[in-house]
Parts: structure tokens; sequence; C-alpha cells
């Protein structure tokens, strides 16, 4: 069954509510929370969820390139996220540009043999990233011989990176950008329009002489890219880097996608709708925090708005 | 429709595999003191029995799971969950605390296989928010922090050597086992759920009903979780919201795909599994012996896993032939 | 008992020898039912003896999935009674259809192939115990396997091991377990070997021996003369006569089958003249797909549409499959444009300018999600971007042509494809492959399934476009009117091999449905009874 998810043929969906509800819902708790919660309406509060959705919601929009291509999600970015800060940190010796460069191009290659893997021989994406995030834990205590990466002090380049800009958190900004980035490319490209056709419909799609193994090599490597540069930004942010800072990205970046409204077998859905997801996770959880509620409360919070919202976009009609 | 002449296939080939994985584990065990200064002693026997009894119910409810066709990311929290319950729960008698872990597990349970097979939902995602619930629910209850079992003699009991190599726990495990075992061979309920796994609208047309085998299936899952948790808990005598050890998701999943579980569903039983999650106890302890490092037995387990996810892909041995055809047309030119 | 009352039914079919008057198992009554402005089935009457083969014929579209359907719960009928065993009948579903003892076996059967054939056999039972494995069950089900001729199964195979014809039987076997009285074989020889189908012949002939009864739907005539003991032919709809097979031949059952078509058809209605390009663009030779296409060897000119003639399970779909790429395991040459090319993948089969559309549009043609505009680009998006960026005014500007071409109404580009109706969807299926620079070869895997007669005109006016406008186009298809309209070469394609290739002009309806419908010994000598 899970082998075979994409084959479905899906009926036009009965839950697949405009992106426009999606934010007017976003709007209305942002009242109720300014409303209800003492300290939610103030500038700092504010930046506080910003800053909390874009390191998830970077990796999250990343992830969402997988989602619209069919092949479901993988579990492996949390531990990516964590070597490329590690990587970063440690490479920041040989310049910051070249650290940036080559953390990217590391976690690009990451994603796309394991993109190989699921496009060209049909493996399963959830356990081959499953077994991508046991190799990838395994090697970066391996490398940094369980320690904590942190960066030299002679360099201090990559400060910058963690410096406020007009107020707000670089990884803000980088968030927006990266994000309507790979909007566009989503929306504009040829690339972008295949993913969603392959997500739709395999079947189809090989029929059609989509060059599939290219596609889904593609929508890893960038979702891996992606969680490349976020390692990069919570790598330069904690000035300190090991496995401990792989927390929960992995489950935080696919709960954003899902509940933004991404239909989880493909070809539904949109990066906007990843980013808002994002932002509203991290807005309840805020509001959640204010009021007193615990990590675990959160994650019950969390768990629950992705099982009602994975309820309301896959409903599919009984068959007989 | 083609016709098909199909092959008969030689079953035998793989369905040993898992078997012939685990002898190889096995002959490495017993090779240790040959190469190395280390020495093999019943006690490491012991601590192989008592890695099937943490980790064997787990790999066992996400193999049912896939067997039937689904998938559930949610035994990794549902594990913490039943160690949290039985902990919490357990004060005055061990029994109790299990027995209200194992109700827990049969809520959670029948949730997620209601939604999966009420809504037709596909079960990762849903069971994605289920991991997050069950993991919420064990915060909140220890309300953040590990829990101590104050009665550690429960524990002592447990673990107790029984015939030097077996103890309480890795004694239930096995008796589970075997049960689960006659079950997916003998009764009418193990022939169904691999149908649903191996054609779920055939199984449907014939009349097998799925709804209810899906709700049981995931109720099964939840429970193997919750008990070997439970089991757990009691035999450190704390329960933690977070996960020691190894990763038991990947455990799980690298045990039940080593143990002959296919992920198209239909095709696995339980001794399969068995000898999945043994040959990976066998691996674990000769990693111990060597005094490895923890990251090696990471690295060994992701790189099975992934190894035995590309061996098993459906579309291998075409990509293959295509490959090799295409290449042999670049260099003669010779039509099809 | 029955059919007196029927004054459609033909004198012959009373039994010149009444010394047993036989049993009515199955009555059917003025059975009647609309999809929508389709009448499927009109005013249909017929009975079902008990321990008779009662074979139902008809071309395509003349009612005898509808009539199946009513028979097994599948639909539910308008107007009209079954009854069953005397008792009348309101079936709900398929299981309740078998609980009162009617049973279907089609091509798409119900075993989980990683199932053992006992297990299969005893899959959702009712009555199969919780510990099921018992030696009395065992001991049916052998006893079952042995009387259908699978005596050399073993119970615990794999029926993923078996054979289709063997699989077939294992279907019946759980059928008989759930004490069938009446089966329903629908084109039930369709994929079958040769020995296989023999097979199921001696064990229908063993089930009618013990009281039950059969229908077997099939287009293959010769075998309804070998097997069955009587035939009812629909058309249209309704039922036209019923005969005892000894009282009919060949010849009259294909023209009770056509009925008006012989004559309408002579009348060619459109330009089938040969256009004289001559011009080879695609050279089809041995074509081979172990199991279903055999040899098959056809020049394919430019601006000539061939038709290739043959029922479902021919080959007619494997072999266009193979073309554009689908099929692993083919050999034989193609060569386009002189060039021989490979074609083991899609993609090769696009490189080489071989368009290949689906006949499932739904499942492996459209993306029904996604809306009409996106699906009629799908091939052309490279041509339509430059580095990588889609040109969208020039994208919707081509969407908007070819929509024009195909007939597909302009205003509902932006709808998803799925929300279209199905003649509008194979239009948008097809628009997807006009116009495509360097396209040598069509190749449309049932051009108008499932679509009405005015979407088929206009389907059929667009093919013929497309191949006067100078590529070579070849379509499949199992209804002879469609092959008869459309195709300027009629190849008729029985049992994976060619059996003829005959220009239009000289093409006659009853030849081609007899090629279709028959085998003939070219080649091997036909088996032996």
């Amino acid at each position: 069954m899970i082998a075979r998810v994409g084959l479905e043929r899906r009926p036009l969906g009965i839950a697949d509510y405009a992106l426009g509800a999606w934010v007017a819902i976003l709007v209305a708790v942002t009242v109720y929370g300014a409303a209800t919660t003492t300290g939610f309406l103030s500038v700092s509060n504010m930046k506080a969820i910003l800053t909390a959705a874009s390191f998830v919601g970077i990796i999250a929009v990343g992830l969402t390139v997988i989602v619209l291509s069919g092949s479901l999600f993988s579990l492996a970015l949390g531990q990516t996220a964590a070597v490329s800060a590690m990587f970063f940190l440690y490479s920041v010796r040989w310049g910051l540009g070249a650290a940036i460069v080559l953390t990217l191009l590391l976690g690009l290659a990451i994603g796309a043999v394991q993109g190989f893997a699921v496009g060209a021989w049909g493996a399963n994406p959830i356990i081959i990233t499953i077994g991508a995030a046991g190799l990838l834990e395994g090697l970066a205590v391996w490398l940094s011989h369980g320690e904590s990466i942190v960066p030299p002090d002679n360099r201090t380049s990559w400060e910058h990176l963690a410096n406020p800009v007009l107020g707000l958190p670089a990884p803000v900004y980088v968030f927006i950008a990266v994000s309507i980035l790979l909007a566009v490319v989503m929306r504009r490209t040829r690339f972008g329009r295949q993913i969603y056709l392959l997500g739709e419909n395999r079947v189809a799609a090989r029929a059609a002489a989509l060059p599939i193994t290219l596609l889904t090599v593609g929508a890893f490597g960038i979702a891996s890219l992606y969680t490349a540069g976020s390692g990069i930004l919570i790598g330069a942010t904690s000035a300190n880097a090991s496995l401990l800072l792989v927390g929960s990205y992995t489950y935080d970046a696919i709960a954003a996608a899902l509940v933004g409204g991404n239909a989880v077998t493909g070809g539904r859905g949109s990066i906007a709708r990843t980013a808002l997801g994002a932002i509203f996770i991290a807005t309840i959880s805020d509001m959640l925090l204010l009021r007193g509620y615990s990590t675990g409360g959160q994650i019950l919070v969390r768990g629950i708005i992705v099982v009602v919202v994975v309820v309301l976009t896959n409903l599919r009609e009984r068959n007989r | 429709m083609s016709r098909e002449t199909p092959h008969p296939r030689r079953l035998n080939a793989a369905d040993l595999a898992p078997f012939a994985i685990l002898a190889l584990m096995v002959v490495a065990l017993a090779l240790v003191p040959v190469f190395t200064q280390y020495t093999v002693r019943t006690a490491n026997v012991y601590d192989i029995f008592q890695n099937f009894a943490s980790y064997g119910l787990v790999a066992l409810a996400l193999g049912i799971t896939i067997i039937a066709g689904e998938f559930d990311l949610s035994v990794s929290s549902m594990y913490l969950l039943g160690g949290m319950v039985a902990v919490l729960t357990g004060d005055g008698s061990p029994m109790v605390g299990i027995l209200v872990a194992l109700g827990t597990a049969v809520i959670v349970g029948v949730a997620q296989g209601g939604l999966i097979a009420g809504f037709r939902l596909n079960s990762m995602p849903v069971t994605l928010g289920g991991y997050l619930v069950v993991l919420g629910t064990t915060y909140i209850l220890g309300h953040g922090k590990s829990v101590i079992y104050e009665d550690y003699n429960v524990g002592l009991r447990l673990d107790k050597p029984i015939l030097q190599i077996f103890s309480i726990r890795s004694l239930v495990a096995i008796c589970i086992f075997a049960v689960t075992i006659v079950a997916l061979r003998y009764l009418r309920v193990g022939r169904d759920v691999r149908a649903i796994g191996g054609d779920r609208r055939a199984a449907r047309v014939a009349g097998v009903s799925v709804d209810r085998l899906l709700i049981g299936v995931f109720v099964m899952s939840a429970l193997g979780a919750a008990l070997a948790g439970a089991l757990l808990s009691y035999s450190l005598a704390t329960a933690s919201p977070t996960n020691i050890g190894v990763d038991v998701l990947t455990f799980s999943a690298t045990a039940a795909l080593l143990g002959g579980v296919r992920l198209s569903g239909g095709k696995g039983g339980a001794i399969g599994i068995a000898a999945g999650v043994f040959s990976l106890s066998v691996l674990q302890e000769i990693l111990a012996i060597l005094r490895s490092p923890d990251y090696v037995s990471s690295l060994i387990t992701g790189g099975l896993l992934v190894a035995v996810t590309i061996v098993w892909a459906p579309e291998l041995s075409q990509w293959f032939r295509t490959t090799r055809v295409s290449t042999s047309l670049e260099k003669d030119r010779t039509p099809a | 008992m029955s059919g007196e009352r029927d004054p459609e039914q033909s004198s012959g079919s009373r039994s010149p020898v009444p010394e047993a008057v036989p049993e009515v198992l199955l009555e059917v009554v003025d059975l009647s039912k609309s999809f929508g402005p389709v009448r499927a089935v009109q005013g249909l009457s017929l009975d079902v003896r008990a321990g008779e083969v009662h074979a139902v014929c008809g071309h395509n579209g003349a009612g005898k999935s509808t009539l199946v359907k009513s028979l097994v719960g599948l639909v539910r009928p308008d107007e009209g009674t079954i009854r069953f065993g005397g008792e009348e009948l309101s079936l709900r579903n398929p299981l309740d259809a078998q609980g009162h003892g009617i049973a279907l076996v089609n091509q798409e059967l119900s075993l989980v192939p990683e199932l053992s054939v006992e297990d299969n056999i005893f899959l959702g039972g009712l009555d199969v115990p919780l510990l099921y494995r018992r030696r009395r069950l065992s001991k049916q089900a052998r006893a079952v396997l042995d009387q259908l001729g699978l005596g050399h199964v073993q119970l615990r195979t794999p029926v993923e091991t078996l054979a289709i014809g063997e699989r077939q039987l294992v279907e019946i076997a759980r059928l008989l377990v759930r004490d069938a009285r009446l089966l329903i074989l629908d084109e039930p020889t369709a994929t079958l070997s040769k020995p296989e189908i023999e097979r199921v012949f001696r064990a229908t002939r063993d089930l009618v021996a013990q009281g039950r009864s059969v229908i077997f739907v099939s287009h293959r005539l010769d075998e309804v003369f070998e097997l069955c003991d009587r035939v009812t032919v629909l058309r249209d709809g309704r039922r036209v006569g019923t005969h005892e097979i000894g009282e009919i031949d060949r010849r009259a059952l294909i023209e009770l089958m056509l009925g008006e078509m012989e004559g309408a058809k002579a009348m060619v209605e459109h330009e089938h003249t040969l256009p004289g390009s001559g011009e080879p663009l695609v050279t089809i030779e041995g074509l081979t797909v172990p199991g279903s296409v055999e040899d098959v060897s056809l020049v394919l000119e430019r601006g000539l549409i061939t038709g290739l003639a043959g029922q479902v399970g021919s080959g007619t779909s494997t072999i266009l499959r193979a073309l554009g790429g689908l099929v692993p395991g083919v050999s034989g040459t193609v060569s386009v444009r002189g060039r021989p090319v490979l074609l083991n993948t899609p993609r090769r089969a696009v490189d080489a300018g071989v368009l290949y559309v689906p006949n499932d549009r739904q499942r492996e043609g459209l993306f029904l999600g996604q809306t009409v505009q996106r699906n009629l680009i799908v091939a052309r998006l490279r041509r339509l971007s430059r580095l990588g960026v889609l040109l969208r005014r020039r994208a919707h500007r081509t969407a908007r042509e070819l929509a024009g071409m195909a007939g597909v109404p302009v205003e509902r580009l932006g709808s998803p494809a799925g929300s279209l109706s199905g003649g509008n969807q194979q239009k948008v299926l097809l628009g997807r492959a006009l116009e495509l620079e360097g396209t040598a070869l069509l190749a449309l895997d049932e051009p108008t399934r499932g679509v009405d007669v005015g979407g088929r005109a206009d389907i059929h006016a667009l093919v013929r476009t497309a191949a006067r406008r100078g590529t070579a186009v070849i379509f499949s298809s199992t209804e002879l009117d469609e092959v008869l309209d459309l195709a300027d070469v009629v190849v008729t394609i029985f049992h994976g091999r060619i059996v003829s290739v005959v220009p239009r002009d000289e093409a006659s309806a009853s030849a081609i449905l007899a090629d279709m419908t028959t085998s003939h010994a070219t080649g091997t000598a036909a088996a032996a009874t």
C-alpha cells in the first residue's frame, strides 16, 4: 500500500480548500491570540514567532518539493540539518564563502543520492530516508569524535549570518527570500510543472515520458539543499553544532507541509501553503507557550492539528 | 492484457534470507574470540535476549502494519507512552500499570485505525500526527521529565536470569511472538491481514471485512509497542519521554525488512521478524563486546536498512536491464 | 415452462426430443437499464436451464456487460425481474449474489497473489471458521481443485506462481466452495493458451454435468460452438435470438450479431482510397512479446490510418504499448524513417517520434487534478520554455490552439481535467499528441473508448486531419464500426497474430468480425478437441 502511493486515481478533492480560506483561518487565530493572550501582540513576540518559523520553514519549503512530487516525505532532514551545521562551522576556517558553498553542495549531494534510489529504482522513500538518517548520525558522530563543532576563534565572519538586520534576524529574510524563489520555480518553470504532474499521477507521467529519475533527484536534492541552508543558519546562530541540533526539525517540517494543506500523495499544494503552515504552527506554539503550556502540550496540539488537517485535505469519496 | 507464463518462483531462496542473515550474525559472534582478544560468555547471550525483549515487540508491531499494507510511524512514541503510563499507574501493582498501558494503546490504535479505515486515508500522515499526539501526551504525563518507578524490585524480577540466558521479560516477548506466529499461519485473521496487504481490492471483493481488520492491525501495533515500552520502563525503573539508546523506529524497520517483510504488503511473517530482531540484537552485542562506539551501530543499522531497501526496490532489475540495453545500443547500434 | 410467451424466441428453441422438461434455473424478464441517455438494455428477457452452458454473444455495446452486472448485483436494473430457482431476486452486491448462488468470473480476478491456493479459496468466505486450516477444509479444497482439473496444483503454492488459466480456475474453485449454482464466465478465454482453454472447457462440462449452469459470454465463436448448448444473441440492448447450438451456424450467428450493419457500412462515407504517398514512415518487423504478441510485421505509411481490429486480450493494445516504449521484453525491429530505433523506454519512443496515447485515459493518460491546459501541453513543455522557465503566454496560446483543434471547449481550459465529460477528456488526451514537430507515428489505443456517438465522430475527424497533415497513424479498437469508419487499412488481430491485412475498400464487416472472433489454421494446426 505504501509502495503504491501515487498510483491511485484521486477523485477531485472534497476539501481542497482555497489558499484564501487558509489565510483567513490564520488571521482569525492571530486575532484570537491577540485578544486572549497577554504578551502576544508585541513586536518582540512577533519577531520571535517569525524567527522560530524560519528555521523550520526553510526546511519545510524544501521538503514540499518532495511532497508535491509524490514521494511522501523525507525523515532524514533533521539529521541533514545537524550535519550541515557541523560541516559549516568546521569549514569556516576556509573562508565564509567557501564554507557556505561547500555546505550547500554537501546538502545537495546527500539529497540527490537518496532521490536517485527513489526515482530510478523505486525504493521506498520513507525507509530510505530513515536509513539515511541513521547513516548521517553515525557519520556525524564518527567524524566529530562525539564532540560539538565550534568555529575557529580567529574567524568571525560567520557571525554576520546571525546578526539582526533592521531588527529582524537574518534567518527571517532568508526564509522569505528562498520561499519566494522556490515558489517561483515551482510555478513558472518546466521542472516545477513536471513535479506537479509526477506527483499527480506517476503512471501517466511515465506514459508521457516525463524524466522521472531526474525529477526525483531534483526534488530530494532541493529539499536537502534547503535543509543545508537552514543548517548553516542554525549553526551560525548557535555558534556550536552537534547532533543535539536534530531536535524535532524533521517532524516539525513535515507538520508544516501537511498543515499547510499539501496533499500527502502529491500533485496538489504549493510552497506558499507550507510557508503559511510553518508560520501557523509557530504562532500556535507561541500562543501556547505564552499561556504556560509545556513542551508536551505544544507537541500534542501540533499533532492534533496535523491529524485534523490531514483528514480534511485527504478525504476521498468512499469507494463501493 | 497479456498472457503471463510465469516461472514458478523459487520460494526457498527469498524465504530463507532472514535465517541466512541470522546464521551469519551468529557465526560472526562465534568468531569474535577467534579474531580478537574478547570472549563470548553466557552473559552476552542473555544480553541478546534482553535486547530482543526490549525491541522485538515493537518490530513485530510495525511489521504487522507493513504486512497489512500500511505503516505505523507512531510506534516509537507509543513505546514511550506505554512506559510512562505503566510507571505512573503501576505504583501499587505492576500488573495494573501494564493493563492501563495496554488500555491506552487500544484507544490510540482504535483512533488511528478508525481514521485510516473510515476516511480511506494514507497511514503515513495520520500516524505521523498520531506520533506527535502520543509524544505530547507522554511529555505532559511526565511533566516533561523522566519519572522514577519506586519499586525497583519489579525490574529486578523481570530481568532475573532464568536458565542463565532468559528472563521474564524476554520470555514474555518470546511467547507473544509464538502466539503471533501461530495466529498468522493458522488463524483466519492471519490470512486476512496478509490479504489486505497483498491486494486490498481483491480482498474486499472476496468478502474480507477490510475496515475492521485495519483497526485491529493498528490496535495490535499500539499494544505491541506499549507492552514493550512498559516492561522496559519497569526494568529500568524509569520512564522517559525521550528515546534512550537505539532509535526504535530505525531498529524496527530494519528488523522487519531483514525479516522478509515486504513494503509492498502481503508478505512476511512473525518468524522472519523474530529472525530479523535476533540478527540485529546479535549484531549489537558483537559491537558491544568489541567496545565499539555507539555510532558504529547507527552506521551499520542505517546502512543495512538502505541496502535492503535498494535490493528490494521494485524497479531495480528493470533499471539494470534498460541501462544495459541502452549502453549496448550506443556501442554497436544493433536493433532491439 | 418458459419462453412460450416470448414472440422473439425462434421456433427451434424447444428441445426436439422432449423426454424431460428442462428445468429453468434463471429467468430474466423484461430487463431494462439506462445510464443517463444511453439505453444499455431494453426489455431483455432470457432464460437459462439447469445443467446447460448458455452462450451470450453480441458485439460491443450490445448490452452483454450490463446484463452480467445486473445478474450479480453490480447494477440495479430500472425495470424487470430476475428469478433464480423460482425465487425473485433483488441483489445488492456481488457478495449478496454469491449468497444466492450466482457468481461472476471476469478478467479482473480477485485473488491475492501472495496467498496460497487454499487460502485464496477460502478467502472472505462467510462460513470459514477461525482456525481455518483444518483437514476438513483442505480436503474440500483438494476435491474441488481435482474436479476442476487442477490435480497437479499444490494447495500451499502461492497463487502468483500459477499461470493465468490456473488462477481463473482457482477463482472458480472459490465460487464452487460457496455453492455457486450459476457461474457467469465473462470472456474467460481471452488471455488463455490453448491447453488452458481445454482445461477450462473440461471443468465447465463437469460442472454442468452436476446440474450447475454456466453463462458463457464470449466473442470467440469457435469456442461458443464447441462448448455451449444454446446461444443468445444481443444487439443494441435487446435479445435478437436464442438458438440451440445445433440449429445455427457461424454465418447466421454473425449476421444476427451484425444486424443491419452489413448493409449500412457497405456505404463508404469517407474517402478511403489510399492517399498515394506510399512513403513508409514506420516499419515494424517481427514484433514479438512473449505471451501476447507473435511476429507482427507492418508497414505504416505517411498519411495512412491503420486500424488494428481485435477483441480484448488479442494483443492489439500490447502492440501499441510496445511501440510506445512501455513494454519490457519486446523483440523485433522497429524502424522510424529508415533508422532502427530502440523502444525500451517511453522517452526513446517519444524521441523517435512515436506518440502513444493510452487507452485507460483516467489512470494512465490524464492528470485528472491538473487543469485542461496543463494536460494539453504536457508533451511540449520543453518547446514552451526557455532556459527552463515556462513561457506562459505562449503556453496558453498553444493550449488554446490545441483545444480548438481537438474540439475541447476553450472555456474549460482552466478547469481540472477530471471535471470534463468522457468525450472531452478523450479529446484532451488526443489534443496533447497533435501538431508535435517530428512526430512520425500516432499510436492510439482505443481512441473513442467510452465516448458517445457525437464525440466519436469528432475524434475520428480529428484523427483523419492529423494523418493527412503528414504523420502515420495506427489505432486499435474492439469495435467493428469504428474500425470500418476510421481505418484506411484494416489489420485483424487474433491471439497476438495478424490474421489479415485488407484495405478498407475491400473489407467487409462480416469477414472482419469473423477474423476477429475465430482462429484460423494459419501455420500451426488447430488443436484437436
